[in-house]
């Protein structure tokens, strides 16, 4: 349960995570072509096979058009005024932590993510991904021993190609959509998890990602297996420096789950969020896709989304073995002028499917937060159901809540049900509150802890305490 | 399709009215909808083209009513027969609207058309001419029901308009029939405003035959302490489209809204309402039921819009469907897009089959399948049906839903 002592932690303070590391790094020329990529692909050392994929991704890159149905505004992207490789310099081959920059670490280091060994007490296994690479992963061997693998994707290429080869683009497919095919064709890392059949991974798995220059994209790519009865817990996090600049930030992140398997995916997005004129900000343009393959497979999405200027995101399951189940939870908080447009999509293709789906979106200043769903159930989901609630919740009377839930159903035999409600601060509560005492601001980041209370409590406690605090913080001064 | 090369010819209508010339320029340079955009993409392409296939015809051939007369002293008027309306009596009036109030209010609402919401207007406008227009201003207290019906005429396409201007203070019951003849395309629009404190129930029942085609358009703008309550019920087409539009021009307003589908065999039926709340303190209770079975597919969009200025609006959507068979196919997308803060809105969605709980318990006190789903079934219509005013005693829809093929 999250400690409710948390909220009064609470201070006035700017975006913390705001700050610049001075460290060399090695960057290639803006612009995107051919030669590009090419360049991308020839300095990760990657197989024909993989250069082919972000060719072929380029290529239908080329011919799609930027989508405009989620209705967000921004201003238009420059694709050739962005640098598609950053990497900070360092030494060829990094055995151990030690050789690791000692700034970078101190970065993370700041952020709250312990890399250095006296400092890995926490459970948690962490991989860093600063920029375009990853910079080091923790309890590599503790993994190892289980055989459990927990390494940067381009590691995982070099290492363990054959799974890469096998598994890459399967639940994404590069044409999938504009960005997907962009992060297809220019990816440079991210995280690569595979665990072996009967496993329970022994630790929670995390990914830190860093955008630290202003001007280069993060293009990041997660690959995550878990073969027969195994489970896994994933949590992600992800910082940027404040700029003027918009940054953007297009990932792809694949699931697969086989029979019996489960994995958890956690996310708290804190990008940085433009300053209250809506100047600079990461745009933040994500296709996450799970595919339950097996029988009775599991996969759940839990994310609370409280930074970047623009987030268009829809985490999704495929459920496509017997008895699978989907699960997403969302917290998507917008203050200022951020605009979020984030939601869902549960496919039921195969029969006794179950899905549920519960967001909470809260909208502040003049911001725009809408809820994008989508529940299908295909002609072979005999038997399947869903459940979802969407509710939203204003603070101020500038501020945009939306709600778009799709659903179609082609299978009688199944059952779909979705509410959505929208509510604001109530003032009754608000004085309930205050007549006892509770300071002003301090009801309402109760109350709106107590409002994604149902979220929150589907995070590993790290995470939800921290989204508690998060959400206290991002509200400052909007209330009232 | 014929119609739109010869609207791109201006080859199509001799004698343009006004407003016929207004519309007919807007198509030429645009002629059909976006088939990308929200309100269009699921629309079944081959039978939307198969409705424009039909020829157009301006003519109506002589048409009986089906329906019994009522013995109540009930108003029965038919598009395209009886546009000449004096009625004064010593409470109320219906009257003709004149020509220069209705080419005004009709180019005010031109001016706000969106080509993809709007089409079947534009469509409908470009088309339909003096004598398929019925335009009433009605007034005063102890009004008669009153039935209006349209017809297409069996390998036509026809168009009717119909507007009414409900004056202040006044109260009615107005049920309106649309009938698909065999293999017809009827383009159908309708134009209401309600002054302040008026109040309408209105009944909207569209019923075709075999092969008949449907667009049907609705537009009400209601003014403060307006009241609109509507029963629809849409079935028997081969391919229907219900647009619904409701304006609370300055809010607090109230709307109920109880609409029905029911898709068989290969048919495609769709209701898209769009309710814009354009002031505080405005009332919206809207159900909508689908079912389908066989083969055919039902779809229902709705969308409610709350902007800054309409704070203390409670609004209410929910969208109830039953899918009976393993062909067919329920699109359905309730939403909601809100920016005041002060607001109780709320919407539902619902997919699922007949109740298996309840059929067993009737068919343990001896009630046989096929009764047990009917009796399940009529209850499900019932709650549309009993909202649909005038026609309820005499026309028997329960038993047209439940036992024709």
């Amino acid at each position: 349960m999250v400690n409710e002592n948390l909220v009064k932690d609470v201070v006035k303070e700017p975006y913390k995570y705001g700050f610049v590391t001075d460290i060399e790094t090695e960057k290639i020329a803006k612009g995107l072509n051919e030669d590009i990529i090419r360049l991308i692909s020839q300095k990760k050392e990657e197989p024909k096979y993989l250069l082919d994929f972000r060719l072929k991704a380029f290529e239908k890159w080329q011919k799609m058009d930027e989508p405009d149905w989620a209705g967000l505004g921004y201003k238009q992207i420059d694709y050739q005024d962005i640098i598609y490789y950053s990497a900070p310099k360092q030494k060829e081959k990094i055995s151990s932590l030690d050789e690791v920059d000692p700034k970078l670490l101190e970065t993370f280091d700041k952020l709250g993510i312990p890399l250095t060994e006296q400092k890995k007490l926490t459970n948690v296994a962490v991989d860093a991904v600063f920029d375009s690479v990853s910079i080091a992963t923790t309890f590599r061997e503790e993994l190892a021993e289980h055989g459990v693998i927990f390494c940067s994707i381009s590691e995982a290429v070099k290492n363990h190609s054959d799974l890469i080869e096998k598994y890459l683009g399967t639940v994404v497919p590069a044409s999938d959509n504009y960005f997907a095919a962009l992060n297809s064709a220019v990816f440079s890392d991210g995280s690569f998890v595979y665990i072996p059949k009967g496993v329970t991974c022994p630790m929670d798995l995390s990914s830190y990602f860093r955008i630290n220059s202003g001007d280069s994209g993060q293009f990041e790519r997660t690959l995550i297996i878990a073969e027969e009865s195994s489970s896994v817990s994933y949590l992600e996090g992800c910082t940027a420096p404040m700029f003027d600049t918009n940054t953007l930030h297009a990932a792809v992140v694949e699931l697969i789950a086989l029979d019996d398997a489960s994995i958890k995916y956690s996310t708290v997005q804190n990008w940085y969020a433009g300053d209250e004129e809506g100047v600079g900000g990461i745009f933040n343009f994500v296709t996450k896709r799970g595919k339950c393959l097996g029988k009775r497979s599991k996969i759940s999405w839990s994310q609370v989304e409280t930074g970047s200027s623009i987030t268009w995101k829809y985490p999704s399951c495929l459920l496509l073995g017997e008895e699978s189940v989907g699960e997403f939870y969302s917290v998507a908080l917008t203050n200022n002028l951020q605009q979020a447009d984030t939601g869902t999509k549960m496919i039921h293709i195969g029969p006794k499917t179950k899905s549920t789906i519960v967001s909470k979106g809260i909208s502040a200043g003049n911001s725009t937060n809408s809820y994008r769903g989508l529940v299908k159930m295909g002609t072979k989901a005999a038997g399947s159901r869903n459940y979802s609630q969407c509710d939203s919740m204003l603070i101020g009377d500038q501020a945009s809540a939306n709600t778009f839930p799709y659903i179609k159903s082609q299978q009688p035999n199944s059952e779909i049900e979705h509410e959505a409600s929208t509510c604001r601060i109530s003032e009754d509560q608000l004085f309930y509150l205050q007549s006892r005492g509770i300071e002003f601001e301090e009801a309402v980041s109760m109350m709106v802890s107590g409002f994604c209370r149902d979220v929150f409590n589907q995070l590993p406690m790290e995470f939800a305490a921290e989204a508690d605090k998060l959400l206290a913080l991002k509200l400052e001064g909007s209330v009232g | 399709m014929k119609i739109l090369e010869k609207i791109k010819n201006n080859k199509l209508i001799n004698n343009q009215t006004e407003i016929q010339k207004i519309c007919l320029h807007k198509l030429q340079s645009n002629p059909l909808p976006n088939p990308k955009s929200e309100l269009w993409r699921l629309s079944n392409k081959a039978k939307f083209s198969n409705f424009l296939n039909y020829s157009f015809n301006e003519k109506n051939t002589k048409f009986d009513i089906p329906y019994p007369e009522s013995s109540q002293n009930t108003v029965r008027l038919i598009i395209g027969e009886n546009c000449q309306i004096k009625l004064i009596k010593e409470n109320y009036s219906i009257l003709q609207l004149s020509e220069d109030e209705l080419n005004k209010y009709i180019k005010e609402q031109i001016a706000c058309f969106d080509q993809n919401e709007n089409w079947s207007d534009l469509l409908n406008l470009s088309l339909s001419s003096t004598k398929n227009f019925l335009a009433l201003k009605i007034n005063g207290s102890k009004i008669p029901p009153i039935e209006i019906f349209s017809h297409a005429s069996s390998d036509f396409l026809n168009a009717k308009t119909l507007v009414i201007f409900l004056e202040k203070n006044c109260d009615i019951e107005l049920l309106q029939v649309n009938l698909g003849k065999e293999n017809s395309s009827l383009s159908q629009s309708t134009f209401f405003l309600l002054e302040e404190n008026s109040s309408i129930n209105h009944g909207v029942v569209s019923y075709g035959e075999n092969r008949s085609n449907l667009l049907n358009s609705l537009n009400v703008i209601q003014q403060q302490n307006s009241e609109y309550n509507l029963g629809s019920l849409h079935f028997k087409f081969n391919y229907a489209r219900f647009e619904i539009s409701i304006k609370q021009s300055a809010g607090n307003a109230k709307t109920n809204i109880k609409g029905m589908q029911i898709t068989k065999k290969n048919e495609q039926i769709s209701t898209y309402t769009k309710i814009d709340f354009n002031g505080p303190d405005g009332f919206l209770d809207q159900i909508n039921k689908s079912l389908a079975d066989d083969k055919s597919h039902a779809i229902f969009e709705g969308s409610i819009i709350v902007p800054k200025i309409a704070q203390k609006t409670d609004a209410s959507q929910l969208s109830r469907n039953l899918l009976l068979s393993k062909h067919a196919q329920i699109d359905t997308k309730p939403q909601l897009e809100i920016i005041a803060d002060d607001v109780k809105c709320k919407h539902g969605a619902t997919i699922s089959q007949l109740n298996e709980e309840e059929l067993f318990y009737m068919r343990t006190r001896g009630i046989t399948l096929p009764e047990a789903s009917k009796l399940q079934l009529s209850s499900y219509f019932q709650e549309i049906i009993s909202f649909i005013p005038v026609s309820k005693d005499r026309w028997d829809l329960l038993d047209k839903l439940l036992n024709e093929n």
